[in-house]
C-alpha cells in the first residue's frame, strides 16, 4: 500500500514540472496569445470553460485519492464486507443537478461571447475582403485589386479582413492560432471567417486537415504592416514577385528550390519550362505520369499567373543538359 | 451373456491442439479467440504508434515521411478502432454474457464463430493494404473525399479500396455479434434474473448491441457510396461533378460518435463489475448506472456534427449540437459520481484490476472534461484538429478503454484459463503505463494549445514544441515497456504456468460467471441457482453461511 504513494507523488510532481515549463512563458496553458477580437474572445471563453472544469477535475480526482487513502484495506480480509450502501436517492440528484448548473453557465457564456467571435465589429471603413484557397500544398490570397499572392498573406494593422475560405481540390482548414479559429476549406463550398490584427507582425499557422503527401509543409504566413506597406505590397510588390512566390510556395515543395528535385523529378534541365502552353496544361490538369502524379496545383491559375511563373523559371531555374552529359539517374 | 456397453468416446481430428479453436462454435473459446486476436493488433498497432512517435520526436526527422507516414497514421486509428477496441470488447461479450446471466452457450452458437472468422478476415484485409499498389489507405481514419477519392494526385492504386472492404467484412461482423447479444441477453437469462438484476456489463452489452445495429449502417452506406464513386465512375463526393464531400462528414459521423461510446459504454460495464467486487460493496445507485447507460446510448446519436464545428454549418446547428454534447455530459457525470460512491465506506482492496478501475476513473475523467472545452464550439475553432483533440480522444480510448479492458484482463483471466496473472507483474504493468500515459498524452494537450495539428510527420519549432514532443516520445516507451511487462506475464502464467491456480471464485465476486469452475466446462453450468438479486454468488454465499451456523 505505501509503495503507492511516492508513484502517485512522482506523476504528480511530473505533471507540475510539465505546468511548469508551461505557465513560463503561456507555453500550452491556453490558446496561444490572441492578437484579434475573435481570438481575444475566444481565449476568454476558454478560460471560463477552464474555470470550471478544473473545479470538476480537482474534485473528482481529490475524491477519489481521498477514498482510495481512507477506505483502503489496511490488511481487512477480502471476506469483510464495506458498508452495504445501495443508493442514495437525494445524493444522486445533486450529482445530476450540479452538472447542469454547471453545464448551463458554460453554454450561457458561449452564446454571450459568440457574437463578438461571429460578426466582424462595425468599423467606418469597410471590411478588405480576400479570398483564401487551398490547395494541395499551398495557401493563395486574392486581393481586392486582383493582386495575388502564395502562402503570405499581407494585411494592413487594425483593419478588418473578411476572409472568404475555399478550395478547388481536397478539404484543407485554415488556421492562424493568433487570429482566431480554424475554418474548412472545402471544395464546392464558400466558407468565411475574420479576423483584425491588433499588432504588426508576422504571425504563422498552417493547414489543419489532412490534405495529402504535404499537409506538413502546408505552412500559412499573414503578416500584418502598415496601410502603406500593404497598398505597396499589393499593386506593387505582389505582382512583381508572383513567379517567384509561386515558384518557391508551390514548385518547390516537391522538386527542390533549385529545380534539382525531391519528392517529385528534377525538372531544371526540362525544355517544358521554356514552353508557356506545355507548362499551363501542366500546371492546370496535373500529371498521372508512370512515376507519380502531380496535382492541378494551378488550377485556378490566371494566363499572367502562369507567364510569370515561366519567365522566373527561365530566368532562375531552367539550366539547359550539357551537351553530352549523362543522366544522373 | 450380457456385454457391458462401455461408452465410447473417439478422439476426432476436431479434438486437435488447433482444431479444436478452429472449429469450435463455443462461446468461451470464440471470445477467447477475439480477445487475443485484437491484442495481437494491439501490438502491431502500438508498434505504429511508436514509429509516429520516433518520427516526431524531434524536429525534421526523417524517419517516417510524407505518403509513409501518412499510411501510418491511418492504419494506426483504424487498427486500433476497429480491430482492437471493439472486438476485444465482443470478445469479452462473448466469453462474459452468457457465463453471467446463466445461460450456456449464445443464442446462435454458429453465427457467433462466423463473426469472429468475419473479424479476422476484415483485419486481414486492412493490413493487406500495405502492400496494395499505391501503399496502405493513407486518408485518415475517416478518409474524407476527395482526398480518399481515386484521383491521381488523392488515393490512386488499392488501399483505399482495401480499407473500404476491410470496414464492409467488419461491419458485418459486428451486425451478426450484435444481433446475437441482442438475442442471447433477452431470452437466455436464468430463473429469476429480472432486467433490474441483471449485471451492469449485461447492461452495456444490450446497450452497446443496440448501439451497434442502429450506427453501422451509416457507416456501410458511406463507404459503399465512396467505392461507388472510386470503382464505377459516380460522383457522390465529388464536388466539380455536383457531388457534397461534407454529405460524406455528415455520415462518416453519425456512425462515428456513436462509435465512440460502442467502444466505452462495455468498459464502463466491466468497471461497474470491478469495483463492487474490489470494494467489497455493492454498486451505487444500480437503476442510474444502468439507465445512465441507455441514455448515453440515445444521446450519442444526437451529438455527431460536434467533430464538424469547423466545416461551417452556421451557428444555428453549432448551437444545438454543443448542447446536445454538453447534455452527454451528464448521465457520464453519474456514472463517475456512482463509482466514487462504491469506494465510499469499502473495503478497498488494490489487486490489479482494482488498480486498472481506479486508473480508469483518474483519466476518463481527464479525457471527458476536455470534451467540454472541444464541445463549446467556439473553443473547438481553436482545439479542432490539433494535439489537443489526439490528447483528448487517447484519454477516452486509451485512458478509458484501453485502461479499462485491461483490469478486465486481470479480473477475468482466472475464469478464462484457471491461473491468476502475477501480481506483481500486474502492479509493474499498471504503473509503468500510467505514468507512460500521461507522459505520453498530457503534453500533447500544450502542443495542441500551441498550434500543433494533427497527422504532419514533422515540424520545424524547437522550445517548447520539442520538449512536449519529445517528453510524448519518452512516455511511449515507457507505455510500450509496460506492454512487454504484461506479456511476460501472460508468458509466465500460461506457458511456464507459474500462475496460481485459481478456484470458483477467487474475488469472492458477485455475479454468475464465478459460480463454475475455472475455467468453464463446455455449456458452462450443470445447474444455476435462482437468482433472487444482482448479487446472486453474494446471496449464495451468504445462504451457505447461515446454514453452517
Amino acid at each position: 500500500m505505501r509503495r503507492k504513494l511516492p508513484s502517485f507523488v512522482l506523476v504528480l510532481l511530473v505533471a507540475l514540472a510539465t505546468a511548469g515549463i508551461a505557465a513560463a512563458g503561456n507555453g500550452g496553458l491556453a490558446p496561444v496569445t490572441p492578437h484579434s477580437p475573435n481570438a481575444v474572445r475566444i481565449t476568454d471563453t476558454y478560460w471560463v470553460v477552464f474555470g470550471f472544469t478544473a473545479f470538476v477535475f480537482v474534485l473528482i480526482e481529490s475524491l477519489l485519492v481521498i477514498f482510495i487513502v481512507k477506505y483502503r484495506s489496511r490488511g481487512r480480509s477480502r471476506a469483510v464486507e464495506g458498508a452495504q450502501v445501495h443508493g442514495h436517492t437525494r445524493l444522486e440528484l445533486l450529482w445530476t443537478v450540479f452538472p447542469v448548473l454547471i453545464l448551463a453557465a458554460i453554454a450561457v457564456v458561449v452564446f454571450w461571447e459568440l457574437p463578438s467571435i461571429d460578426h466582424q465589429p462595425s468599423a467606418a471603413t469597410n471590411p478588405i475582403h480576400i479570398t483564401v484557397e487551398g490547395h494541395q500544398y499551398y495557401w493563395q490570397f486574392d486581393y481586392p485589386n486582383h493582386a495575388r499572392s502564395i502562402g503570405t498573406l499581407h494585411v494592413p494593422v487594425g483593419a478588418v479582413v473578411d476572409l472568404k475560405v475555399v478550395s478547388p481540390d481536397v478539404i484543407h482548414s485554415w488556421w492562424i492560432p493568433a487570429l482566431g479559429g480554424k475554418i474548412q476549406a472545402i471544395p464546392g463550398r464558400v466558407n468565411h471567417t475574420w479576423f483584425r490584427a491588433d499588432a504588426a507582425g508576422t504571425y504563422t499557422g498552417q493547414c489543419a486537415e489532412l490534405c495529402g503527401v504535404f499537409h506538413a509543409s502546408m505552412l500559412a504566413t499573414v503578416k500584418a504592416e502598415s496601410a502603406q506597406s500593404y497598398r505597396t505590397f499589393i499593386t506593387k510588390t505582389a505582382p512583381a514577385t508572383l513567379g517567384a512566390q509561386e515558384w518557391s510556395g508551390v514548385c518547390a515543395t516537391c522538386h527542390g528550390n533549385l529545380g534539382q528535385g525531391g519528392y517529385g523529378p528534377a525538372i531544371s534541365n526540362n525544355t517544358i519550362i521554356t514552353q508557356p502552353a506545355a507548362l499551363a496544361g501542366i500546371l492546370r490538369n496535373g500529371v498521372n505520369g508512370t512515376t507519380g502524379a502531380m496535382p492541378p496545383v494551378g488550377n485556378t491559375w490566371t494566363n499572367g499567373q502562369i507567364l510569370a511563373l515561366v519567365r522566373y523559371m527561365q530566368k532562375n531555374i531552367y539550366k539547359p543538359a550539357p551537351v553530352g552529359a549523362t543522366s544522373g539517374g | 451373456m450380457a456385454v457391458r456397453q462401455e461408452a465410447v468416446y473417439p478422439v476426432g481430428w476436431r479434438d486437435g491442439r488447433v482444431a479444436r479453436w478452429l472449429v469450435t462454435v463455443d462461446h468461451k473459446r470464440i471470445g477467447i479467440l477475439y480477445i487475443a486476436t485484437s491484442l495481437v493488433w494491439f501490438v502491431a498497432g502500438g508498434i505504429l504508434a511508436l514509429l509516429m512517435r520516433s518520427q516526431l520526436a524531434t524536429p525534421n526527422e526523417h524517419l517516417l515521411t510524407k505518403n509513409s507516414y501518412n499510411e501510418v497514421v491511418t492504419m494506426h486509428g483504424t487498427t486500433m478502432i476497429f480491430l482492437v477496441v471493439v472486438p476485444i470488447l465482443a470478445g469479452f461479450a462473448n466469453f462474459l454474457v452468457p457465463l453471467m446471466i446463466g445461460a450456456k452457450d449464445m443464442a446462435f452458437p454458429r453465427l457467433n464463430a462466423l463473426s469472429y472468422w468475419l473479424f479476422l478476415l476484415g483485419g486481414i484485409v486492412l493490413w493487406l493494404s500495405f502492400f496494395a499498389k499505391g501503399g496502405a489507405a493513407h486518408a485518415g481514419w475517416w478518409s474524407y473525399p476527395t482526398l480518399s477519392e481515386n484521383l491521381p494526385w488523392t488515393s490512386p492504386g488499392h488501399g483505399q479500396d482495401y480499407w473500404i472492404l476491410s470496414l464492409h467484412i467488419l461491419t458485418l461482423s459486428s451486425l451478426l455479434g450484435a444481433i446475437n447479444f441482442i438475442v442471447t441477453i433477452h431470452h437466455m437469462r436464468a430463473p429469476g434474473m429480472t432486467w433490474m438484476r441483471m449485471p451492469l456489463f449485461v447492461w452495456a452489452i444490450e446497450t452497446y448491441a443496440i448501439l451497434l445495429l442502429v450506427a453501422l449502417p451509416a457507416i456501410s452506406a458511406a463507404v459503399t457510396l465512396l467505392l461507388l464513386d472510386r470503382t464505377v465512375g459516380t460522383h457522390f463526393f465529388i464536388p466539380s461533378e455536383g457531388g457534397n464531400v461534407v454529405l460524406y462528414q455528415h455520415m462518416f459521423w453519425f456512425f462515428g460518435h456513436p462509435e465512440v461510446y460502442i467502444m466505452v459504454l462495455p468498459v464502463f460495464g466491466m468497471i461497474s463489475e470491478i469495483i463492487p467486487v474490489f470494494s467489497r460493496k455493492p454498486i451505487f445507485g444500480y437503476k442510474a448506472v444502468a439507465f445512465s447507460t441507455l441514455a448515453i446510448a440515445f444521446l450519442s446519436l444526437l451529438v455527431w456534427a460536434h467533430h464538424m464545428f469547423t466545416t461551417g454549418l452556421g451557428d444555428g446547428l453549432n448551437s444545438f449540437f454543443m448542447i446536445s454534447s454538453m447534455v452527454i455530459a451528464i448521465p457520464t457525470g453519474i456514472k463517475i459520481f456512482n463509482w466514487l460512491a462504491t469506494t465510499w465506506r469499502g473495503n478497498l482492496i488494490f489487486d490489479t484490476p482494482m488498480l486498472f478501475a481506479l486508473g480508469f476513473i483518474a483519466l476518463f475523467t481527464l479525457g471527458g472534461l476536455s470534451g467540454i472545452f472541444l464541445a463549446a464550439f467556439p473553443v473547438d475553432w481553436q482545439l479542432n484538429d490539433s494535439y489537443y483533440v489526439v490528447a483528448h480522444f487517447h484519454y477516452v480510448l486509451f485512458g478509458g478503454s484501453v485502461f479499462g479492458f485491461f483490469g478486465g484482463l486481470y479480473y477475468w483471466w482466472p475464469k478464462m484459463f484457471g491461473r491468476l496473472l502475477d501480481e506483481r507483474l500486474g502492479k509493474w504493468h499498471f504503473w509503468l503505463m500510467f505514468v507512460g500515459f500521461n507522459l505520453t498524452f498530457l503534453p500533447q494537450h500544450m502542443l495542441g494549445l500551441l498550434g500543433m495539428v494533427r497527422r504532419i510527420y514533422t515540424y520545424h519549432h524547437g522550445g517548447l514544441w520539442e520538449a512536449y514532443n519529445l517528453i510524448s516520445t519518452v512516455g511511449s516507451g515507457v507505455m510500450a515497456l509496460s506492454i512487454a511487462v504484461f506479456l511476460v506475464n501472460v508468458w509466465r502464467t500460461q506457458v511456464v504456468r507459474k500462475g496460481v491456480r485459481a478456484g470458483n471464485d477467487p474475488w469472492l465476486a458477485d455475479t454468475l460467471e464465478w459460480y463454475t469452475t475455472s475455467p468453464p466446462p463446455p455449456e458452462n453450468f450443470d445447474s444455476v441457482p435462482y437468482v433472487t438479486s444482482a448479487r446472486p454468488l453474494r446471496d449464495l454465499r451468504r445462504r451457505l453461511a447461515e446454514e453452517a451456523t
